[in-house]
């Protein structure tokens, strides 16, 4: 078992904490037997191996204490049977397999409140460092309990992340070794990621669904049952992530007081080093959680339309256009092209793009709005100043088939452009552009940029399906009266952002401010800075502590 | 079209372009005997041996875009012109993700490519002053989801001939004894119809696709091989049913895409079909109608009961006269004889089954 070589490192921990267990557990030396040859197996730390064999092995002792800790436990926290069981069924676990000893190291906040000291106990089984994802294997236990008895996730002195907040710990340089400025760190990410995952609409969806889920006639519709049991375990998803970061956090505070309490420098500035590692990871989670929309992981469309103008504003509309192939680019999607209509004189009337790639849709949404040009026009003989308009639409490319909307064959109108005359093999063209008309809706999509017309009108029909599903979305939006501010609609008469290149150069965005003093950067598609401005000012702008 | 019968027969049997498609020919078989031809690469699929530096590369596209159209009646559409060199392009380079890069900053980055700048140059010349079909410069047509090699002496498929695949395929889907049996495309040309059919079919089915021109049939031997359909589909040389001795009365489906254009409208074709492409492939005699005529006789002999068939036609003129032709002259040997308009709502397809 490999627990000698640990002993003496850990001995001076376990007399006292041992005893503590014993003290806390009023436990007969059968369970504690047992335990500590469970709790060897895989440990570097070996806490509890010291003095494994001075006991008698005495599995049935070691049981009772066991049922004996779960009648404890339940007592302690109030909370409905469901608890007891899935505490019960862990502990058969724990008979079977040695791993599972981490159950009895739960970090776990309502037990702390309760069992002051109890916890602490735990914490220190969990710092075993065959590592964190122990912790994490066991905190999954955890939010079973968390989600359902709603409790809040603290340390064991009762430390929530919402107090960490309120604590106000000054935040210092990632450079300084202060623990408490990197827990108010993530906290503060926490809270920024909460809101940007709508968290209490969050809560309240997945109860919804959750309902949906409990009624006995839902698999008589499997495809919606099938739908509504994607939804739920994309929100359960969600909210499980920033719930494990919430429990990360305090099992670390927890184990620093600890560590400290011990005096076992070692065990702080690991831990320390792990809040460290968690500050620097929660920025990224900040970011990801800004692309948690309901379709933001899919591809998308992009298009281009230029304003009233004339040339000057289909020259402006393909600049537009170009900057979102490289910007695209930049980021690694693919690019197509669907449809272009060019000016007759430079230029494009318009065009769509498709973007293939994850979150290109959650990034491009950000730019649905009409963009404004102010220059000296190229085709002004006059050299006047000339204010040109694009508008930019773009449509999400729905993954799941299953939520695509069902397109009846007979409600649409195929049109092929072609010469016309004779036809046949009086003709030899590479046009084959094929429109789709949808009659009940209206809505059309164009394709001439593939070189057959079976491929025209496949690519077409794509695009319609995704106009059809956008508008669909957007319906539902409305009649759902979640549709704060739509960023699926088309708005076309939105002005999102004035790129000037004379008499000075800058880019604005009317939206969040945001501002570059080089325009040719950005038209090369150098465009992060502007959507993630705006998104997180979309997410993150005060809507009061509601949203959390 | 007033056209009788007896007077359709005759100019069939006496236009010059009859007595070429019906030339005694010695041998049929399904690999091109004595010396066969061999079919030139697509530049698609031709090895990236040649290379040119990127300015060079955008020198050579804006003297493309800005090359003047000779003065003509019917000129190509400029659009067109443009979306031909992106393809051009497109197919000559090896990593054709560069392109959208063209027009913007000159840099001295070697490009691999599929042919030689001074070859571009000489394609391009002749597809602006030549009126060269862009099928002909690339070697290759888009058609439905295949990409099949032509090259001059052989028809670039249509995309009117789509819809075979589309009829066949819901043939098929209503009837599935159809799918085992054999299937003929006569005048296969570059084999796209045969093609788009043995795909449909699957393994179980098996297709002869005929042509009298030697080109047509290496050129259709080498698609069929692109698409590793040769157990489905065996290309054989000779006129029209001639090859299909063997197979008369066996057949489940016979489909055609037969020359059709009455003989003296061909000088007034755009130059693109008119001054390139086979006029074998195009010339049906004085009215148009001698090999669909040709077609309409032999199908009863060749189909066994309830064989489906399919022919393209000119046009409206041409599907009425056969309909009626079928339905008077070689009564009871069809049923369900039905005309089919393409896209652009010409009557342009002939559908029924042998009796």
């Amino acid at each position: 078992m490999g627990m000698a070589s640990g002993c003496n490192v850990s001995k001076k921990k376990i007399s006292g904490f041992s005893s503590y267990l014993l003290q806390t557990l009023k436990n007969p030396p059968g369970f504690r037997s047992k335990y500590l040859q469970l709790s060897g197996l895989n440990s570097k730390r070996h806490i509890f191996s010291a003095s494994t064999h001075e006991f008698p092995q005495n599995i049935y002792g070691f049981w009772r204490n066991i049922y004996g800790l779960s009648s404890y436990v339940i007592q302690t926290m109030e909370s409905p049977l469901g608890c007891h069981k899935d505490f019960v069924s862990q502990s058969r676990n724990f008979s079977s397999s040695n791993s599972n000893k981490v159950v009895l190291c739960s970090g776990y906040g309502f037990l702390g409140k309760n069992t002051t000291g109890f916890s602490s106990v735990m914490m220190e089984t969990s710092i075993n460092p065959s590592g964190f994802h122990q912790v994490s294997g066991n905190s999954r236990w955890v939010r079973q309990f968390g989600s359902q008895a709603a409790a809040e996730a603290s340390t064991s002195d009762g430390l929530t992340v919402e107090g960490i907040i309120a604590n106000q710990w000054p935040i210092l340089d990632e450079s300084e070794s202060d623990w408490k400025s990197h827990a108010a760190a993530i906290a503060l990410s926490i809270h920024l990621i909460k809101k940007r995952l709508q968290w209490k609409k969050l809560v309240v969806g997945l109860d919804l669904l959750s309902a949906q889920l409990n009624k006995p006639d839902l698999w008589d519709n499997p495809v919606h049952a099938g739908k509504i049991s994607r939804e739920h375990g994309m929100l359960m998803g969600k909210m499980k992530g920033v719930k494990n970061l919430e429990q990360e956090l305090l099992e670390h505070i927890d184990m620093i007081k600890l560590a400290r309490e011990e005096n076992d420098p070692e065990l702080e500035s690991e831990s320390l080093k792990a809040l460290l590692g968690m500050r620097r990871n929660s920025k990224e989670k900040e970011l990801e959680a800004l692309l948690a929309g309901d379709h933001d992981s899919c591809s998308c469309y992009i298009e281009v339309q230029a304003g009233a103008g004339g040339t000057e504003s289909m020259d402006w509309a393909a600049m537009v256009m170009q900057m979102y192939k490289m910007w695209a680019q930049r980021r690694g999607y693919g690019v197509t092209v669907v449809d272009e209509m060019p000016g007759e004189i430079a230029g494009i009337k318009r065009a769509t793009i498709k973007v293939d790639g994850e979150y290109s849709f959650g990034y491009a949404k950000a730019e649905v709005g009409v963009h404004r040009l102010v220059r000296i026009s190229p085709f002004d003989s006059g050299k006047r100043r000339h204010t040109s308009f694009a508008a930019v639409a773009v449509i999400p490319i729905l993954g799941d088939a299953s939520s695509h909307v069902q397109i009846n064959e007979s409600d649409l109108r195929i049109e092929r452009f072609r010469a016309g005359g004779a036809g046949g093999q009086h003709v030899n063209t590479t046009e084959s552009a094929v429109r789709i008309v949808h009659i009940p809706t209206g809505v059309t999509a164009t394709c001439q940029n593939e070189r057959s017309q079976h491929q025209n009108k496949a690519s077409a029909m794509a695009v319609l399906q995704s106009r059809l599903d956008q508008l669909e979305i957007s319906r539902q939006a409305q009649m759902n009266a979640q549709h704060t501010q739509s960023l699926t609609d088309i708005s076309w008469g939105n002005q999102i952002r004035t790129y000037v290149l004379h008499p000075y150069r800058m880019v604005k965005d009317l939206r969040t401010n945001y501002e570059v003093s080089d325009p040719d950067s950005v038209l090369e598609g150098d465009l992060d800075g502007f959507i993630l401005s705006y998104l997180s000012a979309s997410l993150d702008k005060d809507e009061g502590e509601g949203d959390i | 079209m007033k056209l009788s019968i007896p007077r359709a027969c005759g100019s069939w049997c006496k236009s010059p372009v009859s007595t070429t498609l019906h030339k005694p020919i010695s041998f049929y078989s399904s690999i091109p005997s004595s010396s066969p031809l061999k079919p030139q690469v697509p530049l698609f699929l031709r090895p990236p041996i040649h290379s040119a530096t990127l300015s060079d590369l955008q020198k050579w596209h804006h003297w493309a875009k800005t090359l003047p159209v000779p003065h003509s009646d019917d000129p190509p559409d400029p659009t067109l012109l443009r979306r031909e060199l992106k393809w051009l392009l497109e197919d000559a380079l090896e990593d054709h993700s560069s392109v959208p890069q063209m027009g913007s900053h000159s840099d001295d980055r070697p490009i691999k490519l599929r042919t030689s700048l001074e070859q571009l140059h000489s394609v391009w010349r002749q597809r602006i002053e030549e009126r060269r079909p862009f099928q002909y410069v690339v070697g290759c047509e888009h058609w439905r989801d295949l990409v099949l090699s032509v090259q001059d002496g052989v028809l670039i498929p249509r995309p009117e001939t789509e819809v075979f695949v589309d009829l066949v395929g819901d043939v098929v889907t209503k009837n599935g004894d159809l799918t085992q049996g054999l299937w003929a495309d006569l005048g296969t040309g570059s084999g796209a119809i045969a093609i788009g059919i043995g795909r449909i079919l699957g393994p179980r089915g098996k297709v002869i696709a005929t042509d009298l021109s030697p080109v047509a049939v290496a050129v259709a031997s080498f698609n069929v091989q692109r698409y590793s359909l040769q157990d489905i589909i065996e290309i054989r040389q000779g006129s029209w049913f001639e090859p299909l001795k063997d197979v008369e009365g066996k057949l489940s489906g016979l489909v055609s895409n037969p020359p059709y254009i009455p003989s003296d409208h061909i000088s007034g074709l755009q130059p693109e079909v008119g001054w390139h492409e086979p006029r074998l492939a195009l010339d049906g005699g004085v009215d148009g109608i001698d090999a669909l005529l040709h077609l309409c006789n032999g199908a009863a002999s060749m189909l066994k009961p309830g064989g489906f068939f399919i022919f393209e036609t000119n046009g409206e003129k041409q599907c009425k006269f056969l309909v009626d032709y079928m339905e008077n002259e070689s009564k009871g040997n069809f049923y369900d004889v039905k005309i089919v308009p393409d896209f652009a709502g010409i009557q342009r397809f002939v559908t029924g089954f042998h009796h």
